[in-house]
């Protein structure tokens, strides 16, 4: 990737802009534009390689289309219960400045690679969640509706020692424009000693729309970040979800369901890293694939030298439906500790012969038994949802896909 | 031979004798693989015009492709200097008439053989002294027993010579063609020696074709290439022996393996390896296996500094399938990386791959694999299990496996699994008397015993026993 590729837009003066309108600090700006410098130099996100091939092709985007920082709009819910401080960004930068200086490209390097510093240099909308201390709190809602070309948003969360709190988010687009839209997400959540953190994700952009999220946890010693990731819509996505098991007994879970249909593309990575001793994590995503849509799904369980008695698991299954789709799994294991349990197995398949033909020979036409079967082959990742509206949603929405 | 051909090998012919006449100067002042030393290989063998076309072609695409250094986790090159390639090339050729004597043999080689309790005029011909001889013999033993059938096991080299158009029609064409990666380039430059197996129509070949000390026969075994064809209903099974460890002063195996598996043809290629721990052992091995065709590998990587192989499967025809068992243990500085590769692009096809790997002292496994279905390869299944064993926490287990599924028909299973030594299985042998080492010999043998299993007993003992001298740690 190359700078002339940005649009001519994204210059100093439209970071500036954006800053000047957010009312934030200096050091913000500065990191803002120091992403922008290191733009030229800075590669795409990693994608899985095998040999003649990139499995998502991120370079092929056109940038110049869809980024349009200056006239993003989007219509946000941002609430979330008294106890906890739900802060859309421009009140952030005010109210808690000391958190966002802290925790800020803490967790995901603002130059990690293209996409995160085109986001640092642009996001121009977000949110702060904060928990204080011995705090639960519950129903944070952070609802993102797109209504321009591009947007870009930042979230952080940050959770003091023995809170505990349940996140919620949601990306759609509202208002049609001509040609394609980005999205672009970037996450950090700083999970603090003994806290708790599930956010949960439904991703149902419309299919004219290319989507990056990076959604990065660090957890502290006994802290849990879980996740739940749901990918519907847009018409690429490339998401990844981690969680750096930082401190001593800390954990994660992710529960993946992603339902791809048409010609969607969907390039999804779950990784942890075990960095200390006695950690644990479950990976369980579940795709369902249908026309010619894609996946290419990349599993990471790193097992650090000094992550002593680790526990990590790691499931991935994909249901074809159709004979033009594609599935691409790579669930990877590093093994650097030997005091580890460590497991995770991929498969990829399409419904049941016998299934089908159990259902059908009660009285079910094809199409019926077919989507109970897809129904049901989500249930067990839909279990893991502890945020019932969250699963409720991505029930409906399964249900939704199927009967189009 | 085209008229452009000519005048390279007549403008060379100058060069050739110059080099000749001051042989060591002229190698030792020679940097990096040249057009001169592919011209000086093929013409010491005698070679046929065509055969030195591909050297030359396969020697462009050499010069041509980057090497690779990006593939997560892949095994350090750097230390491996192709630069330094070329001067052992030039003595290897050299040696062809003499040989080197098991005095001279550096002492932990010697002594392996020893513990390995390989008798001495094994250990003879694995040190290079008679191999020719001793290869004689086996080769005459074959031909009383299947000469008549129209089977074929002979020397690569002497193959060009005696069964040209087959190995013309096959010989890096379809199977690995040169372009294939940068190590197959190499070999197809500087490939000499190896192993030519022709099987007929409908023959079965029942005990295993071996070729176990052909190694250092010629002296550059590094670069040895196997042709194995099986014509449609016929059966072998080829065990390629490489347990003796090799010289320490070479510093790069690449070999190349091709095998063709016909209509309802069965070919397994079995390998232990044990290269001393200097060697990169960077190879390329594919079989092609047409309708009703099976193929199986089982191999057992032990030595080398860093290993790179994914014996590669393509499942052309309806019906064909694969079998994949490799074994890898990796112990001080060593780093091995291995796998399996399949290609489903037929209905029917099948593939197992078992992967085991056995990690100790820092040293480093990776299973890396691909699986690939593609579309209209449908009803097609494929199972993956990889487990790995480790010892102590300065070791490093990964695994990388890539599944491709461009077909929804399918049935497609990847798992793996990583644990340390179960200090309760020890501690209950231990309870049955066993000391500690004997205690993890024993869970390490049951470990692998998957792969032992399909060895023939002289080759599962061998490993079995090499792996103990790896516990022990006492190879020196």
């Amino acid at each position: 990737m190359t700078a002339t590729q940005v649009h001519e837009t994204i210059s100093e003066e439209t970071v500036r802009e954006i800053s000047e309108d957010l009312g934030e600090p200096d050091w913000l700006l500065e990191t803002r534009l120091d992403a922008l410098d290191a733009l030229g130099e800075l590669e795409m996100p990693d994608v899985i390689r095998t040999p003649g091939r990139d499995w998502t092709n991120l370079d092929a985007l056109d940038y110049e289309s869809f980024v349009d920082p200056l006239n993003a709009a989007e219509e946000k819910d941002q609430v979330g219960p008294d106890e906890a401080e739900v802060l859309p960004l421009s009140e952030a930068v005010e109210e808690r400045e000391d958190l966002l200086k802290e925790h800020f490209g803490s967790v995901i390097d603002p130059q990690e690679n293209y996409l995160t510093a085109l986001s640092t240099a642009l996001f121009s909308t977000g949110t702060l969640v904060y928990v204080p201390k011995n705090v639960d709190a519950e129903d944070v809602t952070i609802r993102t509706t797109q209504h321009s070309q591009s947007l870009f948003n930042y979230t952080l969360v940050v959770t003091e020692q023995s809170s505990s709190v349940t996140i919620l988010e949601r990306q759609d687009t509202g208002d049609d424009v001509e040609g394609d839209r980005y999205y672009s997400g970037i996450v950090e959540v700083a999970a603090g000693e003994n806290s708790h953190v599930q956010y949960g994700s439904l991703q149902d952009l419309d299919e004219e729309t290319y989507n990056y999220t990076l959604k990065r946890g660090d957890a502290a010693d006994y802290a849990t970040v879980n996740w739940v990731e749901g990918n519907i819509g847009s018409r690429l996505t490339k998401s990844s979800v981690e969680t750096e098991l930082n401190g001593e007994g800390s954990e994660t879970k992710t529960v993946g369901a992603f339902f791809g249909h048409d010609d969607q593309h969907f390039d999804i990575a779950a990784r942890v890293w075990h960095n200390t001793a006695h950690t644990a994590a479950d990976l369980v995503t579940r795709g369902v694939l249908d026309d010619e849509a894609r996946s290419v799904y990349e599993g990471v369980q790193d097992v650090g030298r000094d992550a002593w008695d680790t526990n990590s698991y790691q499931r991935e299954n994909t249901l074809m439906l159709s004979d033009d789709s594609e599935a691409d799994a790579s669930p990877k294991l590093i093994i650097n500790n030997h005091d580890t349990e460590a497991s995770h197995s991929a498969t990829v398949g399409q419904i049941d012969e016998e299934d089908m033909f159990y259902m059908t020979s009660r009285g079910l036409d094809d199409e019926s038994a077919r989507n109970m079967l897809v129904e049901g082959f989500f249930v067990p990742v839909f279990e893991e949802v502890e945020v019932e509206e969250l699963r409720e949603d991505l029930e409906t929405r399964v249900q939704e896909r199927l009967h189009e | 031979m085209s008229s452009e051909q000519d005048q390279l090998k007549e403008t060379n012919t100058e060069e050739r004798f110059a080099f000749k006449k001051d042989e060591s100067a002229a190698v030792r002042s020679d940097k990096g693989l040249t057009e001169e030393v592919v011209r000086l290989i093929s013409e010491d063998k005698d070679e046929p015009d065509w055969m030195l076309d591909r050297r030359l072609r396969a020697l462009e695409h050499w010069q041509n492709m980057p090497m690779p250094t990006d593939w997560p986790g892949q095994p350090d090159l750097t230390e491996l200097d192709v630069e330094e390639i070329v001067p052992y090339i030039r003595p290897d050729v050299d040696k062809r008439e003499g040989a080197d004597s098991w005095d001279d043999l550096p002492e932990d080689i010697q002594d392996t053989f020893e513990k390995l309790g390989i008798p001495e005029a094994e250990r003879k011909a694995l040190s290079g002294v008679g191999a020719q001889y001793e290869s004689e013999v086996v080769y005459q033993n074959m031909q009383e027993q299947w000469e008549e059938k129209g089977v074929v096991f002979c020397n690569m080299d002497e193959a060009v010579q005696e069964h040209e158009d087959l190995v013309k029609e096959y010989f890096m064409t379809s199977c690995v063609p040169p372009s294939d990666n940068k190590f197959a380039a190499l070999h197809g430059a500087v490939w000499s020696g190896g192993s030519f197996v022709y099987i007929p129509e409908d023959v079965t070949v029942e005990m295993p074709v071996q070729a176990y000390f052909r190694m250092n026969s010629e002296g550059m075994g590094q670069f040895e290439h196997t042709l194995i064809i099986a014509e449609p209903g016929s059966e072998v099974h080829y065990i390629e022996g490489c347990s003796a460890p090799k010289y320490g002063s070479h510093n790069l195996h690449s070999g190349g393996v091709e095998v063709f598996v016909k209509e309802d043809a069965h070919v397994q290629y079995s390998t232990v390896q044990n290269w001393s721990k200097n060697t990169f052992n960077l190879n390329t091995k594919r079989a092609i296996v047409e309708k009703g065709g099976r193929m199986e590998w089982v191999s057992g990587s032990m030595g080398s500094k860093a290993t790179m192989l994914y014996p590669c499967t393509i499942l052309k025809g309806r019906g064909a399938s694969a079998n994949n068992i490799t074994i890898a243990f990796a112990g001080e500085g060593q780093n091995i990386d291995t796998g399996a590769k399949v290609y489903h692009n037929a209905p029917h096809t099948k593939s197992t791959i078992e992967s085991k790997s056995i990690s100790k002292d820092g040293g480093r496994t990776n299973y890396r694999g691909l699986v690939h279905i593609s579309e209209g390869a449908e009803h097609s299944s494929t199972a993956v299990e990889c487990d790995a064993l480790m010892f102590d926490n300065e070791s490093t287990s990964d695994t990388m496996p890539y599944m491709e599924i461009d077909e929804s028909k399918v049935d497609v299973a990847h798992e793996a699994t990583v644990g340390k030594i179960g200090d309760e299985d020890v501690f209950y042998l231990q309870s049955r008397g066993l000391d500690d080492d004997d205690a993890k010999q024993m869970i390490v043998s049951g470990f692998i015993e998957p792969i032992t299993e399909e060895l023939p007993i002289e080759y599962a003992v061998e490993l079995n026993r090499l792996i103990e001298l790896e516990m022990e740690g006492s190879l020196g």
